[in-house]
């Protein structure tokens, strides 16, 4: 690509116009050192690799088996996150380097895995028994309770019938009731019970599951426990209910015991007697504290344990990705037939050639191998990807034109001007120096904390404004200056730059609300004059003022468009597009909206009354006719008549020789081949490359002339409504003016108009918000998505292809910005 | 101030706009003629603009008219 690179010569080189001049090079890397290689390549980040094994699957290449092992690591780390995240240790931002061999972490992280698995186990298990105790301690409690207060009733009870027998038999005694009583103490029925924890929102359906299934031969006490029990099976926190239930017979127990399974709730033995009890209770009390000071040691030490690998986890991380990257490179490396040496091909920029043959120097020389790394630079066909070196200011507009089409390898760049004309048509549409400060104060918040915020993670819009904070700036400044033009800080106008041009006609004025005021000084020599704002002939004044700036800004970007495009054909000495696209675009272009543009300027030198609109509709529709009153320089006619024959002219002269001269080219070029192949194969090969962009063998005439059509068509069309397309100017910034004067005039001066502060306040809070709400934001972004399609529509269509690739260089540097 | 006064101030602040960057921020011939461009086109843009503003208010066809408020 020599020739490309050094091609042109219109004008010396400028940074950012063109892409980096780019070669493809073809490393031969002994295998031994490949892996330092491409990992300091890596470090260096300048080396676009090919994937040369394109047609093989992840799992034939050569290093599948390292990359399972980077990504077993990978997941080993994302389990330590896990565990970090879920202990609140938060991995710190340690910078320092580590000389730590891959091998060896694996190693370290195998055994660190296992030793947490290990302990979550234990503590899993501990922490289980610990709140079976609990449960346990509060079923022994709870039950104890039940059993004492019935026994003692049953006491009470005992002692009162026995009383009642000491009293002696009265008349009234019921007969029955003793052999009642009797037959019942004579007969004793041994009754079993189970103990345990029910789920609160559980225990009304479990009550009534019991009833149903014993047929009501059954007997259940609950007692409400106070405090959220953990479950010992899920872990988490619940509110149960101590429940102790009687029964009969073992069939009774069996179903019990499942509808205890099914509802969830943990039984645990009781013993009857209160000694046992108290006995139980002390016991398990003692057991608590024991485990509680097992599960305190075991988290503590589980604690140090994820301390000491959050202290290390990002440089882990960070090796283990990098490693993971180096190998997937190394996957796209062709494997030499006699498997000792890797072959490697890839862009790189041609200035970055000795810095590449350094870091190949050094790996050879680190890793002890015999041989060096085999450079070369590669003759190729193949289009290069486009390489603009940007700075933090540059980039974002870059990044602007970007999201439009990565330019084609050296063409033309726009983001030279964008970075200009971008904020200056927002300006237009923003004209506001008030508000322009407002915006300036966000902008320069974003880049004093510049350094903080770029490490932090900020969410979506913050991120995409803190990503736009220079654009923001430089939209800033120029609507400051355009408001100072227009005159309007918060609409409201200030005579900044001397008094008022206009006066009353007489001492009484009796005539400016009528006839007007007259002009009695020299022009407001900055800006609009002051003296317009609020009057009756204000908005005629601006809108015809706005429109006509509209056409003469959109005029002038055009044109600069289409010079972009000769500077294009002059690069790329393509004279066919000189003589046969860039001079008739311009002839047409300024033969109708040049000339309307020279229009508006005369009739504001002479101050003419002419219609413009009138004179640009006869010049087509009867171009000969006398043009009267409408007249504003002599020779007018002619010089129409003159303008329309170019404009007719350059329709034919766009459409027609292109097509015919790139045939003839394309004939003479094959039939040289075939005489002098031999001597010139490389040359001829890449002036082909140069003249066929798309790489085209065959020449297809029809389709070269039906491209030639469109474009043609397309660009006459386009003059019209792309200068159509610039009056948005007017109209954005007219409805940002007119909003802002609603806002000052119906809020801020009627709150004002009271005299009462509570209402001023409210006054005031209102301005506020519609202000920084609607004007601030909502208009800032609409003035942004304007301004953003004039660039990509209107001035990018008369010269830009941006069918480009961008070059992606294998570099350690953009590993975090691809994770994410 | 006349049309031709203003801008030649316009014209003077853009040559030392030039110079301010040329010598402030001097990084190599491209970065220079970068640099250069930018400050060219910016006035450009500042000039266009003052000048259809001024032009447009040389010789008014329309005249204000205060309301009938005022």
């Amino acid at each position: 690509m020599g020739e490309v690179a050094s091609g042109g010569g219109c004008c010396p080189p400028m940074d950012l116009f063109r892409s980096e001049p780019m070669q493809l090079v073809q490393l031969i890397i002994p295998i031994e050192s490949a892996h330092r290689t491409v990992s300091y390549l890596g470090d260096l980040g300048l080396l676009q690799f090919k994937d040369l094994n394109a047609e093989k699957s992840p799992f034939q290449r050569t290093y599948a088996t390292q990359i399972k092992r980077c990504g077993e690591m990978a997941r080993k780390l994302r389990f330590f996150k896990e565990q970090m995240l879920k202990a609140g240790v938060s991995p710190k931002n340690s910078l320092g380097h580590v000389d730590l061999n891959i091998d060896d972490l694996d190693v370290k992280l195998t055994d660190i895995e296992v030793e947490l698995t290990e302990m979550n186990a234990n503590g899993e298990k501990l922490q289980r028994t610990y709140n079976e105790l609990v449960e346990y301690k509060l079923v022994l409690q709870k039950a104890g309770e039940f059993f004492q207060s019935a026994q003692s009733r049953a006491i009470e009870q005992q002692r009162e019938y026995e009383s009642h027998q000491l009293s002696g038999e009265s008349m009234e005694t019921p007969l029955l009731q003793d052999q009642e009583l009797l037959g019942d103490s004579g007969k004793p029925v041994k009754l079993g019970f189970l103990a345990g924890l029910v789920p609160r929102e559980k225990s009304q359906a479990f009550e009534r599951i019991l009833f149903r299934a014993t047929r009501g031969n059954v007997f259940l006490r609950q007692a409400v426990v106070e405090d959220p029990v953990i479950d010992p099976v899920s872990g988490e926190k619940t509110e149960k209910n101590v429940f102790v239930v009687f029964y009969a017979g073992e069939k009774a127990k069996a179903k019990i015991l499942k509808i205890c399974d099914a509802f969830g709730a943990d039984r645990y033995p009781f013993a009857e007697e209160l000694g046992k009890q108290a006995q139980m209770i002390k016991e398990v009390s003692g057991r608590l504290s024991e485990l509680k000071t097992t599960i305190d040691a075991g988290s503590l030490h589980r604690g140090s344990l994820l301390q000491t690998i959050g202290a290390q986890f990002e440089q882990w991380n960070l090796l283990v990705r990098k490693e993971k990257s180096v190998y997937h490179t190394l996957n796209m490396l062709s494997l030499d037939v006699t498997k000792k040496c890797l072959v490697a091909e890839g862009w790189s920029p041609i200035f970055a050639t000795k810095q590449i043959q350094d870091a190949l120097e050094r790996a050879a020389i680190d890793s002890n191998s015999q041989v060096g790394t085999i450079f070369q630079v590669l003759q190729t066909r193949e289009m290069p990807p486009t390489y603009f070196r940007t700075n933090k200011v540059t980039s974002s507009f870059q990044g602007i034109i970007d999201s439009y089409g990565v330019a084609k390898y050296q063409e033309a760049n726009p983001t030279v001007y964008t970075i200009v004309t971008f904020p200056f048509l927002f300006a237009v549409m923003f004209g506001d120096w008030g508000h322009g400060i407002c915006l300036l104060l966000a902008a320069l918040y974003f880049i004093i904390r510049e350094k903080k915020l770029s490490s932090q993670k900020l969410d979506d819009i913050t991120e995409m404004t803190f990503g736009g904070r220079y654009v923001i700036m430089l939209m800033a400044l120029f609507s400051i200056y355009t408001g100072l033009i227009y005159n309007e800080f918060f609409s409201v106008p200030f005579e900044l730059f001397g008094p008022s041009a206009y006066a009353c006609h007489d001492l009484s004025c009796s005539d400016a609300t009528t006839s007007g005021l007259v002009k009695v000084r020299h022009t407001y020599p900055f800006g609009v004059d002051p003296v317009w704002h609020g009057t009756r002939s204000e908005l005629p004044f601006l809108n015809s003022l706005k429109m006509k700036m509209s056409i003469l800004l959109g005029v002038a970007q055009m044109n600069l468009g289409i010079i972009m495009s000769y500077c294009n054909a002059l690069f790329f000495r393509n004279n066919v597009n000189v003589w046969f696209q860039f001079i008739p675009q311009m002839i047409f272009l300024n033969a109708l909206f040049g000339y309307l543009s020279l229009l508006i300027i005369v009739k504001w030198c002479t101050g003419s009354q002419a219609d413009l609109y009138h004179i640009m509709i006869y010049m087509f529709l009867s171009p000969a006719d006398d043009l009267g009153e409408n007249q504003l320089f002599v020779g007018q006619k002619y010089l129409q008549m003159t303008l329309l024959l170019l404009a007719l002219v350059a329709v034919p002269w766009m459409l027609l020789p292109k097509p015919f001269i790139l045939k003839i080219q394309h004939q003479a070029r094959h039939g040289d081949e075939s005489y002098t192949a031999l001597q010139t194969t490389e040359e001829s090969l890449q002036v082909e490359s140069n003249h066929d962009s798309h790489g085209h063998e065959e020449f297809e005439f029809s389709e070269v002339f039906v491209h030639q059509l469109i474009h043609t068509i397309e660009f006459v069309l386009g003059a019209v409504s792309n200068t159509a397309s610039y009056l948005r100017l007017w109209a954005l910034s007219l409805a940002h003016s007119e909003l802002s004067s609603v806002f000052y005039e119906k809020v801020l001066v009627l709150a004002w108009g009271y005299n009462n502060v509570i209402i001023l306040i409210v006054g005031i809070v209102v301005f506020v918000f519609a202000t920084v709400g609607v004007l601030l934001v909502m208009e800032t972004l609409s003035a942004f998505l304007h301004a953003l399609r004039l660039h990509w529509v209107e001035f990018q269509n008369k010269f830009y292809e941006g069918d480009g690739y961008k070059f992606h260089p294998f570099s350690f540097a953009l590993l975090d910005e691809e994770e994410e | 101030m006349g049309f031709f006064v203003t801008s030649l101030i316009f014209l003077v602040v853009g040559i030392i706009a030039c110079l301010f960057t040329r010598i402030c921020c001097n990084r190599g011939p491209s970065t220079n003629i970068f640099h250069l461009t930018l400050v060219i086109t910016a006035t450009i843009c500042c000039w266009m603009m003052w000048a259809i503003v001024y032009l447009a208010q040389m010789k008014p066809l329309i005249v204000p008219i205060l309301n009938e408020g005022e």
